[in-house]
């Protein structure tokens, strides 16, 4: 009986412990919606800090050409995913035209992009974190940054 | 408990001779100037802490609309991102915060040289150029670099209103074809909310503005 208490203590705190680690940055959501009539409804909520690890599963020479496009604006992107951060939230980009309604917005500690066309409903909302060491992982493909 | 109320009364009586009342007298100044500056130096601080932190941040925004097609972009950036980002792209001809524009000499006319003429000169119109096709008007108006374009053809008119310290500020530590974007961007973190261009024509409308609104809404 005592046993069985410690195992179910060790898998609770295991399951915590794991959940929370899943969860320490956020998830990526995403949510696609067809508006045609037999359209695919997908939604897929995924825990951020699963994106850097399946990219350093992926085998460097897959991802040495995104790579070598990257490294250059690494930089930039080193300083902008910060500085983002920590600027208030806010819609930095609206595209409206007749057929379509862009959005790409910071909201808490994520970055939101919406779209809305004739066809598709389109929402991702990636934390900012997440995606700075998931373009990391890719960088690092081609060597060293 | 009784030896400790012993021991106060003691203290008391001791404290209480003629020759320790001026110390304590004195002890109390001191005690009660020192707060006071204290307080003084605490309130300043605070106030100057509370003045930073109320300085409302900077947006530079850009509002593009066609009201032909009715396309509309706009895009609301807050100048700290830029003021971060600039000198971290090491790309073409932006590096280390500026950008080299080679065409600044062509024709031998070079526009740092004329900026820091037009520094010096006093407030009015400096170019005025009327053509068939098109006018063009350079003044400074009101401590801003001011330019007027009207293209008749295409019945664009083009105003870009540059305050001076930013003018300043983009030929500030360059070379003769370069122009300091990052010290440019500094410097409108301190200008009034001002219209730095606007573009209106048959197409379309074109503003650059900065104020301390996160959106244009």
């Amino acid at each position: 009986m005592v046993f069985l208490a410690k195992l179910g203590i060790g898998v609770l705190g295991t399951a915590l412990v794991g959940g929370a680690a899943l969860s320490s940055e956020g998830f990526i959501h995403v949510k696609i919606h067809e508006k045609q009539a037999d359209g695919t409804h997908l939604t897929l909520v995924v825990p951020a800090v699963l994106a850097p690890v399946t990219l350093s599963f992926i085998p460097r020479q897959q991802l040495a050409e995104a790579s070598r496009e990257l490294r250059p604006y690494m930089p930039a992107i080193d300083a902008a995913i910060p500085a983002l951060e920590d600027c208030p939230d806010q819609v930095l980009v609206e595209v409206t035209d007749p057929g379509e309604h862009v959005t790409i917005e910071k909201s808490g500690s994520s970055l939101v992009v919406d779209v809305n066309d004739r066809e598709d409903l389109v929402h991702v909302s990636v934390p900012l974190r997440a995606a700075h060491s998931a373009l990391r992982e890719i960088a690092r493909a081609s060597g060293p940054i | 408990m009784e030896l400790w109320v012993g021991r106060l009364r003691t203290y008391a009586r001791t404290t209480r001779v003629p020759l320790a009342e001026p110390c304590l007298i004195r002890s109390e100044r001191t005690f009660m100037r020192l707060p006071k500056k204290a307080l003084l130096l605490l309130a300043v601080l605070l106030a100057t802490s509370f003045a930073i932190a109320a300085r409302p941040a900077r947006y530079l925004h850009v509002k593009v609309n066609n009201p032909a097609t009715h396309e509309l972009v706009r895009i609301n950036l807050p100048l700290t991102l830029a003021e971060q980002v600039i000198p971290a792209i090491n790309q073409g001809k932006l590096r280390a915060g500026k950008v080299q524009v080679g065409h600044l000499t062509a024709d031998n006319v070079n526009i740092k040289a004329i900026l820091h003429a037009l520094e010096t000169a006093p407030e009015g119109e400096f170019v005025t150029v009327e053509e068939p096709g098109n006018n063009v008007r350079v003044a400074k108006e009101r401590g801003q670099l001011v330019v007027h374009v009207i293209d008749k053809n295409s019945h664009e008119h083009v105003n870009v209103t540059i305050p001076w310290d930013v003018a300043q500020a983009l030929i500030s530590d360059t070379s003769e074809d370069q122009l300091n974007v990052e010290a440019a961007i500094k410097a409108l973190e301190n200008v009034a909310d001002t219209t730095l261009v606007s573009v209106t024509g048959d197409a379309e409308n074109v503003r650059i503005w900065i104020d301390s609104h996160s959106s244009d809404e």
